[in-house]
């Protein structure tokens, strides 16, 4: 049971993910992560401001472009969108998470985002702004498309119009993690539902998971 | 867990927050909220990398590297400021 500071005071080992920069450069740390071989994990990193790493749910948060399976170990902290431990060794790489599927990943957040938005303009009786957003083939046009009516900011779905303009601009570029946040804040807004920022994010989450057959749950290693 | 959307951050909000950032002077969950803001904003992230560049150079300067008039006229200001003029 973890505790109120959300230590679990696991001290087994505990897997998860992470994202680091070109080269295994932790992206804030500066650090670099000692590669795996084939005869067994990297060298355990242990710097002096802990490790803080993903579980499946906070996959979205944190888009770098190398994905790597990790092994935590001491007192592990679960924090609202990361893991945070004493020290950690790289497991092995996601090679499954590339350039491409970063891109393709942008582009099915602003496909899902732009469905949510059609249905939020049909049940304002907007069949006109739905039915372009709709017509919409690239995520530039999708992109212009909303921009165009980002002007009209007369009900939630029109308020939420910049956000889809920003988010199909950054999905045509490639900028998987920002086009996949300003997805979620679309949404959120368009719906007005306060809970489906955290449902976009699962979904993002579910998206990755399953395009790089990542298991379920970060578990405890024998 | 899932999580609400946490506050967001303005870009001139990180900006201010960056010396704290860099000197690790910032408490958990600011810092988080800085991190997470530099994984989508390439314009912070620049911002971030020309910072740092500049502080790697500033570290390097040596006082031998001025040349001697830069080193009369900041001496000269140093003084005067201290005179209160
Ligand atoms: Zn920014």
């Amino acid at each position: 049971m973890p505790s109120a500071t959300g230590d679990t005071g696991a001290e087994q080992p505990m897997r998860a993910w992470k994202f680091l920069d070109p080269g295994r450069i932790a992206p804030f740390g500066g650090h670099v992560w000692s590669a795996p071989s084939t005869s067994g994990p990297g060298a355990w990193v242990e710097p002096a401001g802990g490790v803080f790493a993903c579980r499946l749910e906070d996959l979205p948060w944190w888009i770098r472009p190398e994905l790597w399976e990790v092994e935590l170990a001491g007192p592990v902290r679960m924090l609202p969108t990361q893991v945070a431990a004493a020290r950690g060794r790289l497991l092995r790489r996601v090679l499954a998470w590339d350039e491409a599927v970063l891109r393709a990943y942008g582009m099915a957040c602003a496909e899902r985002a732009r469905d949510r938005a059609v249905h939020a303009f049909l049940r304002e009786d907007r069949q006109g702004e739905g039915d372009a957003l709709r017509r919409t083939r690239s995520m530039l046009e999708l992109y212009r498309t909303a921009q165009g009516m980002a002007t009209d900011a007369r009900t939630p779905s029109s308020n939420a119009v910049g956000y889809f303009a920003a988010c199909a601009l950054r999905a045509a570029q490639g900028e998987g993690a920002a086009a996949a946040l300003h997805a979620a804040d679309a949404v959120s807004v368009a719906t007005g539902d306060p809970d489906a920022f955290a449902r976009e994010r699962q979904w993002q989450a579910a998206w990755i998971a399953g395009r790089c057959a990542l298991s379920a749950e970060p578990v405890a290693v024998v | 867990m899932s999580v609400a959307r946490p506050q967001e951050l303005a870009c001139k909000q990180l900006v201010e927050l960056l010396t704290d950032f860099l000197d690790g002077a910032l408490d958990e969950s600011t810092r988080t909220r800085v991190e997470q803001h530099l994984v989508w904003c390439p314009g912070c992230t620049e911002y971030l990398r020309q910072f740092r560049a500049t502080i790697g150079v500033t570290r390097k300067l040596a006082e031998e590297d001025l040349p001697e008039r830069v080193k009369e006229n900041l001496l000269d200001a140093f003084r005067h400021w201290r005179h209160g003029s």
